[in-house]
C-alpha cells in the first residue's frame, strides 16, 4: 500500500505542488516570524553585551515609579556620589551618565527620526572614559558647552560633517552647537535606529536634565578586583541615604537585554498570533484540496477496494500522501519563511518601525516547530477526507462520474445553529453583566457555528450574489452562478479563508472607527481653541513648556495653554497626572469643571474627575498624597471636580507643582485661541515662526488637530492589515487551487461547451465569475461576522471609555471591492487552464 | 437548392506521428454531404469515421486537404471564428455527456443561441421542442431527466439554431433500443419535416438504415456508398466489405 501511495503521489506532481502550496504558505509565515523574532532578539542582545563590555559596575537610584505598560521612571542621583565612587579602591575610572530627550535638527531644518513612531531620540553624555559606551570614530568628544558629538547614522542622515553648526532641541529649549565628533555605539552606527546627541557632562546636565544630577554612574575597575567584589565595595561605600544600588556589568547587561526582550515579546506574540491565524486559514485550504482530490480519485479508490484493498488501507494510503505533502511543504515553507523574515523587516520599515538588522538567526526550535506544526496541520486536515475515501463503495468503480457527494445533513444545520445560539447566549450574558471572559467563548462559538453552517448558507447566498452576474453576462453568468452553488461544501470551504480574513479585518476596522469617532467627539468637546501644536512623542520628550509661554506673549494670541503628563506615585502605584497651566487653560482646554474654578488650582491643590469622586467617595478639601519622581512627597487638597476625563484622566495638577523639583516635564500639546479678527493666513505664519524656533511639534488647525488625534490609530491599523494580508494571500491561493481542481473535474463539460460554440473568452468569463461569487460569498458573510465581532469587542472595552460603536462603512465598501478584485485575480490562471481543455478528449467516450 | 452540398471534404488527410510510427487516420478522403439529407458514416473501429466527423465539424485539425461548411473554408479560420462557426452553423449530438448539468433543459436547448447572445427564431424553437416532445420537461435539469429525454434535449439543441448541418456521433450508443429508435425517428423527422441536414456516425446497421445514404469508411479511406438503405442491405454490404 505504501508503494501505491507513493506512486500515486509521484504520478500527480501537479496536485502535489498544489496541495503543498497551502502548507508552504502557512508554514512559511510561522518560520518567518520565528526567524525574524530570533534575529531581532539576538541583534539587541549582541548590541548591549558589546556596549557594556568595559563597564564593570553600574550605580543607579533605587527609587523608581512603575506605571502602566511597563513604563518606569527612575529617580536621578546627586552628582556628589561620583566623588564617593571614585574613592573606592579598585575603581579605575568613573563616568556620570545621562539619557534624556534631545532631538537633532537636520541641515534641511527637518528634525531627525520619526516623531512619536519609531526609535527614540536621545541626548546623552559623551566623554573620554575607559568603560565608555561610545567610541569616537571621527573628531573628538565634546569638551565644553558649545560642542556636540553625534552618532554616525544621525550625522549621515542629517548631512553633517565635523565643524558644522547643529541645532538641537531638548528640555531647555533649542540651541545651536558645533559638531566636534562622530561616535559609534559599540560596533553599530546607531543603536536600534535611535538618534544620539552627546555632550560633556555639565552641558548634558544643564541642557537635557537638571544641574547637579545624573541618571546613573558607569564604573570601570582597575582589574585588581572581580566585578562582584568591586560592585560590593562600591555598594558599601555609598551611604544608604542616597538610596542607590550597585549592579555588576553583567547584571546591567542582562537587565537591559531582558527589558528589550520583554518589549519585543509583545511584538513577537503579535506576529506569532497572526502566523497561527494564517496557518489556521491555510488548514482550510489543505482540507479542501484533500477533499476534492479524494472525490476525484473516487473511482481509483473504489477500484482498489474492488480488487481487495481494505478500507483501512485506502485511508492509510491517503494519510501517507498527506505526510509526504506535509513534510515537503513544511521544509519548503521553512526556507520560504527565512526569505519572508526579510520581507517582514521591510514591511515594518514601511509602517514606520525601523529595526536594526543583523545576521540571520535560525533557531533550531523554529525549524522543529515549523516542520512539526506543518506536519500536524496537514495530516489532521487530511484525516476526514482520508476516512471518507476509505468508505467509498467498491461499486463506485463502475460509475461514470466521480463528483464529490453533496449531502447536506440536517444534523449539520442543527449543530451549526446550536453553536451560534450558544455563542449568542454567552454574548448576551456578558451584556447582562457576566464577565468579559465569556465573550471570547461566545465569539469562538459563533465563528465555529458559521463555518459549520457554511455549506448550508453557501448555496442560497451564492445564488443571490450570482444574480448580477447572470443579468450582466447572460448564459455564461448563469453557468458561473450555478457552478458556484453546485457544490456548496466545496464553495463554503473555499470561501472560509476569505471569511475569516475579512471578519478579522472588519472587526479591527470597526474597532478603529469606533475609537476614532470617540476621539473626535472628545476633542471637539474639550478643545476650544483655533490652533494646536501637537507632538506625537509619547512618554518620552515633547514640547518645551516655554513654547506655550512664548506664544502667549504674541499680540495676536488671545490665549495659549500647554498640556502635559507627569508620572508620580500615589499609594505606591505609578499614576499619570495631567499638568495644565491654570492661568491660561480656561476657554481653551475645557475640563468641564463641576466645582471649583481654574484659579483654584495651585501648587498645593489638585483637580479630580467626577468618576474618581464617585469611586473613592471623596469630596472637595480631601487630600491626596503624591510622590514625585525625585522622591519629594506632596500633599494636595482637592480643589475642583471635572466631568471630562477622557483626555485629563483621573487627576489634573498645575505645572507649578514641579517647579522646585528635579522632575522634568514636557507639554504634549499646546492649545491656542487667536484674537478675533486675525486672518487665518497671518495667524498661521505667526504661530509657525514661534514653533520653528523650537524645531519641535506641528502646527495644526482645530480640524487638522482633531483629525490627527483620531488618525493615530491608523498606524496600528496599517500593521494589523499588513499581517492579515498574509491570510488573504492564503485565501487567494485557496481559491486558485479549488478552481483549478474544479476546472480539471469539469473538463468534459468545458469541452462540450467549447464544441457547441462557447468562445475561449466566454470560458474565462465563466470561471472568473464563479471565482468572484465565491470570494464575495466569503467577504459578505465575513463582514456580517466581523461587524458583530467588532461590536462585541467595543462592548468589552466599554470600561476603557469606548462608548459608541461605529460601523466602518468605507472599510466595508473597500473590502467588498477588494474581494471582487481578489476573485478576478484568483481566476486568471484557472481560467487560462480552462481554455486549454482539449475538445476531443472531452467529448469522445472511452 | 443552389448548393446541394452542406459540407464538403476535399482530399482530407489526418496523420498522427512521424516516419515509421506514422499513422494515417484519414487518407486523402473526399466526400460531400447534401443539404436536406440524412447521411450516415459507417465503418469498423479505427476506420477513421469519428476522425472524419471531428475534422469536418472543426473540432479537430486536419493535416492536409480542405473542408467547407456552408461555403466557408474552415482551414483558414482562427479559433474564435471556428468557435462561432460551430455555434451558428453546426449542431452537435454526442453519444454521452451532451448537456450542461447546471442548466435547465430549456437553457440547454437554447445554449448555442444564448452563447451568441442571439434570441433565435422563437417559432422555430417551439416547433423543435414540440417535435421532440419536451414541452413539460423544460425547467428540469439534466440529472432529473432520463437518458432518452437527455438525448432528445441534445437533438433539440442541435436543431435550435437552424444550423447548416448537424453532426451526430453515435447518438443512440448509450440508449436502449426503444429509446434509440425514438431518437432516430426524431432525427428522421427533422430532415423530412424541418428540412435539416444531418450527418451521423454509427456502427449499428439498424441506426444507419434511417439515413438516406451511407458512406462506408475503412482504414481511413472511403470504401463505398449505399443509397436508400435497409438494415439487411447494410449488413450485406458490410459483409461484402469484409467485416
Amino acid at each position: 500500500m505504501l508503494r501505491i501511495a507513493l506512486k500515486g503521489i509521484l504520478g500527480r506532481k501537479a496536485r502535489l505542488v498544489l496541495t503543498s502550496l497551502a502548507v508552504i504558505l502557512g508554514t512559511a509565515f510561522l518560520s518567518g516570524t520565528a526567524v525574524f523574532s530570533a534575529t531581532l532578539n539576538r541583534t539587541f542582545d549582541n548590541l548591549f553585551s558589546d556596549v557594556f563590555r568595559n563597564v564593570d559596575a553600574y550605580v543607579r537610584s533605587t527609587q523608581v515609579i512603575e506605571a502602566d505598560f511597563g513604563a518606569e521612571e527612575r529617580q536621578r542621583l546627586p552628582q556628589e556620589i561620583i566623588a564617593i565612587v571614585e574613592q573606592v579602591p579598585g575603581v579605575a575610572d568613573v563616568q556620570g551618565d545621562i539619557q534624556a530627550f534631545a532631538r537633532i535638527v537636520g541641515k534641511n531644518g527637518e528634525p531627525l527620526g520619526a516623531e512619536g513612531a519609531g526609535p527614540p531620540t536621545f541626548g546623552s553624555v559623551g566623554e573620554e572614559f575607559k568603560g565608555a559606551l561610545w567610541t569616537i570614530s571621527e573628531g573628538k568628544f565634546p569638551s565644553n558647552s558649545t560642542e556636540v558629538a553625534l552618532d554616525e547614522a544621525s550625522a549621515k542622515t542629517g548631512n553633517y560633517a565635523i565643524g558644522d553648526r547643529v541645532k538641537i532641541v531638548a528640555q531647555a529649549g533649542s540651541r545651536v552647537f558645533t559638531l566636534v565628533g562622530i561616535a559609534s555605539y559599540g560596533d553599530v552606527r546607531s543603536p536600534g535606529g535611535a538618534t544620539f546627541a552627546l555632550f560633556d557632562l555639565a552641558t548634558a546636565q544643564e541642557f537635557l536634565a537638571k544641574p547637579g544630577f545624573i541618571d546613573n554612574i558607569l564604573v570601570s575597575g582597575d582589574g585588581t578586583l572581580s566585578d562582584e567584589e568591586l560592585t560590593e565595595a562600591i555598594a558599601r561605600a555609598i551611604p544608604s541615604s542616597y538610596k542607590a544600588e550597585t549592579l555588576t556589568g553583567a547584571q546591567i547587561t542582562k537587565e537591559t537585554q531582558d527589558q528589550i526582550g520583554s518589549a519585543l515579546s509583545f511584538f513577537n506574540i503579535l506576529l506569532s498570533t497572526f502566523s497561527y491565524i494564517a496557518l489556521g486559514v491555510g488548514s482550510f485550504v489543505i482540507y479542501n484540496v484533500f477533499s476534492i482530490s479524494a472525490a476525484q480519485r473516487q473511482r481509483e479508490n473504489a477500484l482498489l477496494r474492488a480488487i481487495g484493498a481494505s478500507k483501512k488501507q485506502v485511508t492509510r494510503a491517503m494519510l501517507i500522501e498527506s505526510v509526504v505533502v506535509g513534510l515537503f511543504g513544511s521544509v519548503i515553507g521553512l526556507f520560504a519563511g527565512i526569505g519572508l523574515s526579510k520581507a517582514l523587516s521591510a514591511l515594518l520599515k514601511a509602517a514606520g518601525i525601523d529595526l536594526p538588522t543583523g545576521g540571520l538567526v535560525v533557531p533550531s526550535s523554529a525549524i522543529a516547530n515549523t516542520i512539526v506544526v506543518g506536519l500536524i496541520v496537514t495530516v489532521s486536515s487530511a484525516w476526514l477526507p482520508a476516512r471518507r475515501a476509505g468508505k467509498v463503495p467498491p461499486l463506485a468503480a463502475m460509475r461514470e462520474t466521480a463528483i464529490e457527494v453533496v449531502a447536506l445533513t440536517r444534523r449539520r444545520t442543527i449543530f451549526g445553529f446550536v453553536l451560534i445560539a450558544l455563542g449568542a447566549v454567552a454574548i448576551v450574558a456578558v451584556t447582562n453583566g457576566a464577565s468579559n471572559t465569556w465573550l471570547g467563548l461566545g465569539i469562538l462559538l459563533v465563528f465555529s457555528g458559521t463555518i459549520t453552517l457554511g455549506p448550508v448558507i453557501a448555496r442560497p447566498v451564492a445564488l443571490l450574489l450570482g444574480k448580477p452576474a447572470e443579468r450582466l453576462r447572460g448564459v455564461t453568468g448563469t453557468m458561473a452562478r450555478q457552478n458556484s452553488a453546485r457544490n456548496p461544501k466545496r464553495t463554503a470551504r473555499t470561501a472560509s479563508p476569505v471569511l475569516i480574513g475579512v471578519a478579522l479585518v472588519t472587526a479591527v476596522a470597526a474597532l478603529a472607527a469606533s475609537i476614532r469617532t470617540q476621539i473626535d467627539g472628545v476633542f471637539t468637546e474639550q478643545f476650544k481653541g483655533d490652533y494646536a501644536i501637537s507632538t506625537t512623542a509619547r512618554g518620552f520628550g515633547g514640547l518645551s513648556p516655554s513654547l506655550a509661554d512664548d506664544i502667549n506673549l504674541l499680540p495676536e494670541v488671545e490665549r495659549a495653554t500647554g498640556i502635559g503628563l507627569l508620572t508620580v506615585k500615589i499609594e505606591d502605584r505609578g499614576q499619570y497626572l495631567t499638568t495644565i497651566n491654570p492661568a491660561t487653560a480656561e476657554g481653551v482646554f475645557d475640563l468641564g469643571l463641576t466645582s471649583g474654578t481654574y484659579s483654584d488650582l495651585t501648587a498645593d491643590t489638585i483637580f479630580v474627575s467626577q468618576q474618581y469622586v464617585e469611586n473613592n467617595d471623596s469630596k472637595l478639601g480631601d487630600t491626596i498624597s503624591i510622590t514625585l519622581a525625585d522622591a519629594q512627597v506632596k500633599t494636595l487638597s482637592i480643589a475642583g471636580i471635572y466631568e471630562f476625563d477622557e483626555i485629563a484622566g483621573k487627576y489634573t495638577v498645575s505645572r507649578d507643582l514641579i517647579k522646585d523639583s528635579t522632575v522634568i516635564n514636557f507639554d504634549l500639546g499646546v492649545y491656542i485661541k487667536m484674537k478675533s479678527g486675525v486672518p487665518e493666513e497671518s495667524a498661521r505664519a505667526i504661530l509657525q515662526s514661534a514653533v520653528d524656533k523650537y524645531g519641535q511639534g506641528t502646527l495644526l488647525s482645530k480640524r487638522e488637530y482633531i483629525d490627527s488625534q483620531s488618525g493615530q490609530i491608523n498606524q496600528l491599523l496599517g500593521l494589523i492589515y499588513g499581517l492579515l494580508f498574509l491570510s488573504v494571500i492564503i485565501a487567494v491561493v485557496g481559491i486558485i487551487i479549488t478552481l483549478l481542481l474544479s476546472v480539471f473535474e469539469r473538463q468534459r463539460e468545458i469541452g462540450l461547451l467549447r464544441a457547441v460554440g462557447m468562445t475561449k473568452s466566454q470560458v474565462r468569463t465563466t470561471v472568473r465569475w464563479e471565482s468572484v461569487i465565491t470570494s464575495l460569498l466569503g467577504a459578505v458573510v465575513g463582514i456580517v461576522l466581523g461587524v458583530g465581532l467588532g461590536w462585541v469587542i467595543v462592548y468589552a472595552l466599554r470600561d476603557q471609555g469606548l462608548s459608541s460603536f461605529s460601523v466602518p462603512i468605507s472599510s466595508t465598501v473597500s473590502i467588498l471591492i477588494m474581494a471582487f478584485v481578489i476573485g478576478v485575480l484568483a481566476a486568471v490562471y484557472p481560467a487560462w487552464r480552462a481554455t486549454r481543455v482539449n475538445l476531443l478528449t472531452a467529448i469522445t467516450t472511452s | 437548392m443552389n448548393n446541394p452540398s452542406a459540407a464538403t471534404a476535399t482530399n482530407v488527410s489526418k496523420i498522427y506521428g512521424h516516419g515509421d510510427s506514422e499513422v494515417r487516420a484519414l487518407d486523402n478522403v473526399s466526400v460531400q454531404f447534401e443539404t436536406g439529407k440524412f447521411t450516415a458514416i459507417m465503418g469498423p473501429s479505427g476506420s477513421g469515421k469519428s476522425t472524419l466527423m471531428h475534422c469536418m465539424a472543426g473540432l479537430d485539425e486536419m493535416t492536409e486537404g480542405s473542408v467547407t461548411i456552408a461555403d466557408i473554408d474552415i482551414a483558414s479560420l482562427k479559433d474564435k471564428e471556428l468557435t462561432r462557426l460551430r455555434r451558428d452553423k453546426i449542431g452537435f449530438v454526442f453519444q454521452s455527456f451532451n448537456l450542461v448539468p447546471t442548466l435547465t433543459a430549456d437553457e440547454n436547448i437554447r445554449l448555442p443561441l444564448l452563447l451568441g447572445n442571439n434570441k433565435g427564431n422563437e417559432e422555430w424553437i417551439q416547433k423543435v421542442i414540440n417535435t421532440v416532445h419536451l414541452q413539460d420537461r423544460l425547467t428540469h435539469r439534466p440529472s432529473e431527466l432520463s437518458g432518452g429525454q437527455q438525448q432528445r434535449v441534445a437533438v433539440a439543441r442541435a436543431l435550435a439554431s437552424e444550423p447548416a448541418i448537424i453532426f451526430a456521433d453515435e447518438p443512440t450508443g448509450n440508449l436502449d433500443s426503444t429509446t434509440g429508435t425514438e431518437i432516430l425517428s426524431f432525427m428522421r423527422k427533422a430532415v423530412n419535416d424541418l428540412g435539416q441536414t444531418i450527418v451521423m456516425v454509427t456502427h449499428d446497421p439498424v441506426s444507419a438504415s434511417y439515413a438516406d445514404r451511407i458512406v462506408f469508411l475503412k482504414d481511413g479511406k472511403i470504401a463505398g456508398e449505399l443509397l436508400e438503405p435497409t438494415p439487411e442491405l447494410v449488413l450485406d454490404y458490410m459483409k461484402k466489405l469484409g467485416h
